[in-house]
């Protein structure tokens, strides 16, 4: 049903059709899943791919590369890390395109290579990030425990905006963002995450819910946080003039 | 149902359908309420956030100029309109199964031209023929071997035994075409980077070479006594082991890259 669908009015042609879904992978967000125009299918750009041919790599690069780009950019946070590290995620991927035997769906198969790539490199810049056990300590400037969940002044319904998220999803642990990006954001299943990170749909889950929970509080943070600042600024004798 | 027991079924269901206990929980718990619209609020706003990016442009230009830099791109060999036959199809050699299947074409059709050649003698071809200049290179091996088809002059022509519409065979015969093609393709193997060191490369460079002496010895006495059949049998023999060499050196070359 997918292949046949047409999205009129796409950024890469005015029809283009709706990659058909390997196996069982038809995630929430499938209708986001990278098209493919009528005239070349990813099987065949792939086969011609592994033979040399230039457009083929293109064709490729142009299906799969916005998806990977905004994987890139949310697991650094900034452009040039995110291009840098997407030209090194193609450039494995085309070197390797020759043993590609079709195991699993390409896409799958770029995005492990991304994300191994993101925190291969992660991991070698050491890049500042919480642990989750961290956030489970009290914190400093407020003793108040964390999982105080729920409680009114706490909610965060309808105080989730993008530019927040986008903040606290760059404080996750990048094994949680990786998670939390794939399956919220990017609309991957479980089982496509744990081909993707290699690992089991039970553990992409957990760590799901740990991400979830995580978020939840470093936006509750943030809440707090702008709280005590309209209050200092409410307090302050040129607050009026800020 | 506890508010810990309700967490594990989000950590392992997700938001989606909740059971009937953990619904009665959460019409009387208001702090899991309180996680589940949380929950809720951020998988919505995660939807929001764009799932693809254009990258810049710059990304592929610079991507495309590394695949072509490492060989990745295998862009079609550009002849251009004035190089000779001989360049085209020195290009085309590229290609081995191009190569392994005109070898082979070859190697066939000096097969049977070799057989047939006993037979007819070659006279009235001797007569008109006059040295084909070929556009081989001075450095191949075998350039200083003539012809199959010249025919030795004090050979009496036998009557009737070429039409006249022969003459036009004037060009290369099938054998010397072979020969020629052959070390064409030889030629074009250092250009394929076959300059490796392994015990492979060695032992086959060392193959070609005790191939080409031999090739030079049966063509030799096919030079001195067109009649001898055996010569022109061996001959036939060494062409054909020789294309399939070219063809795993080749092979081997494209390997490397």
């Amino acid at each position: 049903m997918c292949a046949s669908s047409v999205i009129p009015g796409t950024t890469l042609g005015a029809t283009r059709r709706i990659r058909p879904i390997s196996g069982a992978a038809t995630g929430q967000l499938a209708r986001q899943r990278p098209a493919q125009p009528v005239a070349l299918t990813e099987a065949e750009a792939i086969r011609l791919a592994q033979a040399g041919n230039a457009a083929a790599f293109e064709f490729l690069y142009q299906l799969h590369g916005r998806r990977v780009y905004a994987l890139c950019l949310r697991m650094v946070g900034n452009p040039a890390d995110a291009e840098d590290l997407m030209q090194e995620a193609f450039l494995q991927l085309f070197r390797k395109i020759g043993t590609f035997r079709g195991e699993s769906a390409f896409s799958t198969w770029l995005h492990r290579m991304t994300v191994n790539v993101v925190l291969m490199r992660l991991r070698k810049k050491s890049l500042p990030t919480d642990s989750l056990e961290e956030t489970l300590e009290p914190d400093a400037e407020n003793s108040a425990p964390k999982r105080d969940v729920g409680a009114p002044d706490l909610r965060l319904t309808g105080a989730v905006d993008r530019v927040n998220l986008e903040r606290c999803i760059e404080k996750l642990p990048p094994g949680y963002r990786t998670v939390f990006v794939l399956h919220d954001v990017q609309g991957y299943e479980h089982n496509e995450i744990a081909d993707i990170m290699g690992c089991s749909v039970g553990n992409s889950k957990s760590q799901l819910h740990k991400a979830r929970t995580r978020l939840r509080e470093l936006l509750q943070e943030e809440l707090r946080q702008q709280a005590r600042e309209e209050r200092k600024a409410a307090k302050s004798p040129t607050g009026s003039l800020d | 149902m506890h508010c810990k027991e309700l967490e594990s079924v989000l950590e392992a269901e997700g938001l989606g359908q909740l059971s009937k206990d953990a619904r009665l929980h959460l019409a009387t718990c208001g702090s899991c309420q309180g996680l589940l619209a949380d929950f809720n609020s951020i998988t919505e706003a995660a939807k929001s956030l764009p799932a693809e990016v254009n990258p810049p442009d710059r990304i592929w230009i610079s991507l495309r100029a590394q695949l072509e830099a490492e060989g990745l791109i295998k862009e079609p060999v550009e002849v251009s309109e004035k190089a000779s036959w001989w360049e085209s199809f020195a290009a085309a050699w590229k290609l081995r199964a191009f190569a392994a299947v005109t070898a082979a074409a070859l190697v066939m059709a000096a097969a049977v031209y070799v057989k047939h050649v006993p037979e007819n003698g070659g006279s009235d071809i001797a007569k008109k023929q006059t040295p084909v200049e070929s556009p081989r290179p001075a450095q191949t091996q075998l350039a200083a071997v003539p012809p199959v088809t010249a025919v030795p002059a004090n050979t009496a022509p036998t009557q009737g035994s070429v039409p006249s519409s022969k003459t036009k065979e004037l060009a290369p015969s099938p054998s010397e075409s072979a020969s020629f093609t052959l070390n064409q393709a030889e030629l074009d193997v250092p250009n394929m980077q076959l300059a490796g060191n392994s015990q492979v490369d060695t032992a086959l460079r060392q193959n070609l070479r005790t191939l080409n002496a031999f090739i030079a010895e049966c063509e030799l006495r096919v030079k001195q006594n067109p009649q001898d059949e055996l010569a022109r049998e061996y001959l036939y023999a060494a062409y054909q082991q020789k294309a399939d060499l070219l063809a795993a050196m080749m092979e081997s070359g494209r390997g490397d890259n």
